[in-house]
């Protein structure tokens, strides 16, 4: 508690380098970190206390520009974008940090040395700098309605689960965040167990495995830590909220949905694509075709993100001079159709045919198949699992839809969010 | 080289159509002794095969349509794309909005086979997709297919290429979209800093800045779009490239067999490319968002093309500027933490100037120290010469990572396309990669003094001016007609 933000702000450390990598002299760098953090303890103190920080933050200054005199900045990502890595980047979402870059495959072992030095001896220097890098990144977010609609809306919907926070963190929690507290995070939740690998490319699977266990059987074996994540209550009566921002109207409903591993969670997907996937789904032939009602609308699962249970979206652009009542009542005779009218077998043929071809072609990348291998054997247990899924949906039938929109649509289960513009 | 990965997706198919588990294997079961773990430094690497490209069959029909056939039996899909000669850059300025729409109307309207609806669902029945487009220099038709149904999905690509109705309940849709989207427009700090920098630079009455609005739409009819169709939608002005999971032959008799009698255009005439000048020089703009948090930032001037003699050097500039070890983001990003989104790209354009831009975004208070670290880098390409390091890390970037500009046949058939359309030599890339290797230091502060022009250069912001420090001088308006548009004076 009060640290959210902190597996984000560790995703950025992790580009810092290690005690052999960002650094002209470690023996000389690391006293001058400790100091940073002696100092930055202090100041806080001051600050709270009511006494002049004036003295001590320049103190700092001072160290800090000593500390920088040895950094050779991002001298990671360096040597990886010249030995021609393409793509480097890091993502951070509810559910998992995901590290990622293409080599060429004359670079194999580079990805094992350099990644597992990564995680084996990592240093977060320039710790305070990033501080204010994430803090810009955030307020990227903040200045993006949408995204503030949405943020609202897991805030609202969700009581007790971790899905109710921002990933990036509450400002409050990023700016009091130390270089100890990602420490204690790194050393609970990077453990070898908890690490998934995912390597796709002309490579030889015995050589990888002989690399993996040459570069990563160096770490010590670690138990994860047992979550203690609270489920989620179930909602028991309809929520809603308004936003009144300089923006254009948008509407979005969300109702609570079971987690992925759920047996219905080929229904909700195809229900998903019912909705909203191509010119003949529900929401686009009806609400923008037709009715004229909207500029466009969707829905999604996954938000926001699937290992634990989630929601199922429903956002819309209304068109200008179409209120948010008239969107929402649109929106809701379709919700009403698909557990009223069992659905057409031709549209459901058709459902299942997209579905396949889409996880097929999402198999056409390197990068794409080896995120997907990675996320299945992380959230499903199995990689395999991923091809799974083609069977599930394949099995949907037009009562299982009926049955799982019954039970998902209802009032006490949505939350509704509005925003409107600002007068 | 061959595109080889751990196990064929094909494989993978087959298994999901329920016949066999081919070749999927993670490991095998021999476990080999481990080797020791070294250092990055000293890991040696064994050379990459040299690329090769891929075959592919490149021929004329009698009328004129030029096609590319590329093979890639990975994956049971063919996809496809005409390539027209066509963009907004040749539409009427008192239309805006007109290539948009003929793009949209072309598959959305239907054809003289099928209406709009019949299509979607023939085509999602099928998990196909036919697209068109126009943009600003190019149109393009595409279509992608399962192999299985690849006969019908072509013809129906065949019939929005060459046969639409442009049925008027469609357009009368698509205008009123384009109606919502200029509603919309001022909703994102990035799309306005984006469409008014562009104005700045080429000027609002450009092709290459100009708006739709809700006049041009007005003198938007279906003629028109049936007009600017007819102007432009031939086959001796089109390029056909298809790659995918296909027997050559059988595509070949497709393609006659669907566009063969495809009517040539007799005496095809195009438009001269509209003449191109920097119209505001030099100074700082504000556009004013009181909610905003951050500025949004951007900063340059009229650039070039990609024919340009200083093409190689500028590339290798922009390694220098950008990503991890680029001076952008280690000064602006990494050293001095004032934002997460810090670039400076030179961006050349095929057949007209591009710009070169910088900027990002910064909180309100940061404002006019992001804008002088930004002048300060790009001063500082001009006046001294990148180091000898900063110079291996550029080259080694783009020399080894050379190899993903050939990760899919598609790829490569789309880049041959575009030189083609460009007037550009086949074997470009190739120049580029040998031009690359042999930049020096010296070379590339020449191409910094020749191209950067710091007098020329146009700051746009688009913020808060409340908590912008130091404060905004006094308003200045500014002519133009946009009602964002005014207060051009930061003290940088």
């Amino acid at each position: 508690m009060g640290k959210t933000g902190v597996a984000h702000f560790l995703e950025h450390l992790a580009f810092k380098g290690t005690t052999r990598i960002g650094t002209t002299d470690w023996q000389a760098e690391r006293v001058l970190l400790d100091q940073l953090d002696q100092l930055d303890g202090q100041i806080r103190e001051a600050i709270a206390t009511g006494k002049d920080p004036k003295a001590l933050q320049a103190e700092f200054a001072q160290v800090q520009a000593q500390a920088d005199q040895y950094v050779k900045s991002n001298e990671f990502g360096q040597i990886i974008s010249q030995a021609g890595g393409v793509g480097l980047n890091a993502a951070t979402g509810t559910d998992f940090t995901l590290y990622f870059y293409n080599l060429p495959a004359n670079k194999l072992e580079l990805w094992f040395s350099l990644e597992s030095e990564r995680f084996l001896d990592p240093v977060f220097r320039e710790f305070f700098k990033e501080k204010e890098v994430v803090l810009e990144e955030r307020r990227t977010g903040i200045d993006n309605p949408i995204r503030r609609l949405l943020q609202t809306m897991q805030d609202q919907a969700f009581s007790v689960h971790p899905y109710k926070r921002p990933v990036i963190g509450y400002e409050e929690d990023i700016r009091n965040l130390t270089r100890q507290d990602v420490q204690e995070f790194f050393e609970t939740h990077y453990v070898p167990s908890k690490l998934t690998i995912g390597i796709v490319g002309d490579v030889e699977p015995q050589q990888v495995k002989q690399l993996a266990e040459a570069y990563f059987g160096r770490y010590t074996p670690k138990a994860a830590t047992p979550s203690t994540i609270s489920p989620e209550p179930p909602q028991t009566a309809p929520k809603e909220f308004t936003l009144e921002l300089d923006h254009q109207p948008v509407y979005v409903e969300g109702y609570h949905r079971p987690a992925i591993n759920h047996p219905d969670n080929a229904v909700y997907e195809v229900i998903a694509k019912l909705m909203s996937d191509g010119r003949r789904s529900r929401l686009y032939s009806q609400l923008v075709e037709q009715q004229q009602v909207a500029l466009s609308a969707s829905g999604s699962n996954g938000y926001p993100g699937n290992k634990f249970a989630h929601m199922i979206l429903f956002l819309a652009f209304p068109k200008p001079g179409v209120s948010l009542e008239q969107l929402a009542q649109s929106l809701q005779a379709e919700i009403i159709k698909i557990q009223q009218e069992p659905i057409d077998l031709r549209d459901l043929e058709r459902v299942k045919k997209q579905f396949k071809a889409e996880v097929l072609a999402s198999l056409g990348s390197n990068g794409g198949m080896a995120s997907n291998l990675v996320e299945a054997e992380v959230k499903l247990g199995d990689w395999r699992k991923l091809f799974e899924i083609i069977d599930r949906v394949e099995a949907v039938t037009p009562e299982d839809i009926q049955r799982v929109a019954k039970a998902t649509f209802t009032e006490a289960n949505r939350t509704v969010g509005r925003l409107v513009s600002k007068k | 080289m061959g595109f080889r990965r751990i196990w064929g997706v094909r494989a993978i198919y087959i298994w999901l159509c329920g016949l066999v588990l081919a070749g999927l294997m993670i490991f095998g079961n021999n476990t080999p002794a481990s080797a020791a773990p070294r250092h990055y430094t000293d890991l040696e690497f064994p050379p990459l095969p040299e690329v090769r490209l891929p075959d592919y069959n490149r021929y004329e029909l009698p009328n004129g349509l030029v096609v590319y056939l590329m093979e890639d039996h990975e994956l049971p899909f063919i996809s496809g794309t005409a390539l027209v000669r066509v963009g907004d850059r040749w539409e009427p300025q008192t239309q805006v909005g007109l290539a948009s729409l003929t793009g949209t109307v072309m598959r959305s309207g239907g054809t003289k086979q099928y209406t709009g609806d019949e299509l979607n669902q023939l085509l999602e029945e099928g998990a196909a997709s036919v697209e068109a487009g126009i943009g600003s220099d190019a149109g393009s038709v595409s279509f992608s297919s399962l192999t299985e149904d690849v006969e019908k999905v072509f013809g129906w690509f065949a019939g929005v290429l060459t046969e639409p109705v442009f049925a008027p309940e469609k357009l009368e849709l698509a205008k009123s979209q384009s109606r919502g989207r200029i509603e919309r427009r001022n909703d994102n700090p990035g799309q306005i800093l984006g469409r008014e920098f562009t104005k700045l630079i080429y000027g609002a009455t450009s092709p290459y800045a100009s708006l739709t609005e809700y006049a041009t739409l007005d003198r938007i009819d279906r003629e028109s779009l049936v007009k600017f169709h007819q102007q432009y939608f031939h086959p001796n002005n089109t390029m056909l490239g298809i790659s995918g999971d296909f027997n050559p032959q059988q595509m070949q008799k497709l393609i006659q067999e669907k566009l063969g009698s495809w009517q040539p255009k007799q005496n095809l005439e195009l438009p001269p490319l509209p003449e191109v000048n920097q119209v505001t020089i030099g100074g700082v703009f504000l556009i004013p968002q009181p909610r905003l948090n951050q500025s949004y930032v951007r900063i340059g001037h009229l650039g070039g093309m990609v024919k340009d003699r200083d093409y190689v050097p500028l590339n290798v500039l922009n390694e220098v500027m950008n990503s991890f070890g680029g001076r952008l983001f280690d000064e602006i990003r990494s050293r001095q933490g004032l934002a997460y989104d810090v670039y400076g790209f030179w961006s050349p354009q095929f057949d007209y100037p591009g710009v070169f831009v910088a900027g990002g975004q910064t909180r309100s208070e940061t404002t006019v120290p992001f804008i002088k670290g930004i002048l300060e880098e790009i001063d500082r390409l001009r006046t001294t010469p990148i180091t000898p390091a900063e110079l291996a890390r550029a080259k080694d970037s783009t020399l080894n990572s050379f190899v993903f500009n050939f990760q899919t046949p598609n790829q490569t058939l789309s880049r041959l396309m575009t030189y083609a359309y460009y007037g550009y030599p086949q074997d470009f890339i190739f120049q580029y990669q040998k031009q690359v290797a042999n930049v020096t230091a010296a070379d590339i502060q020449r191409a910094a003094q020749g191209n950067f022009q710091p007098d020329k250069l146009v700051t746009l912001v688009v913020g808060n001016p409340e908590t912008i420090q130091p404060p905004p001088n006094s308003s200045q308006s500014r002519g133009g007609g946009d009602r964002y548009y005014h207060s051009p004076r930061l003290a940088i």
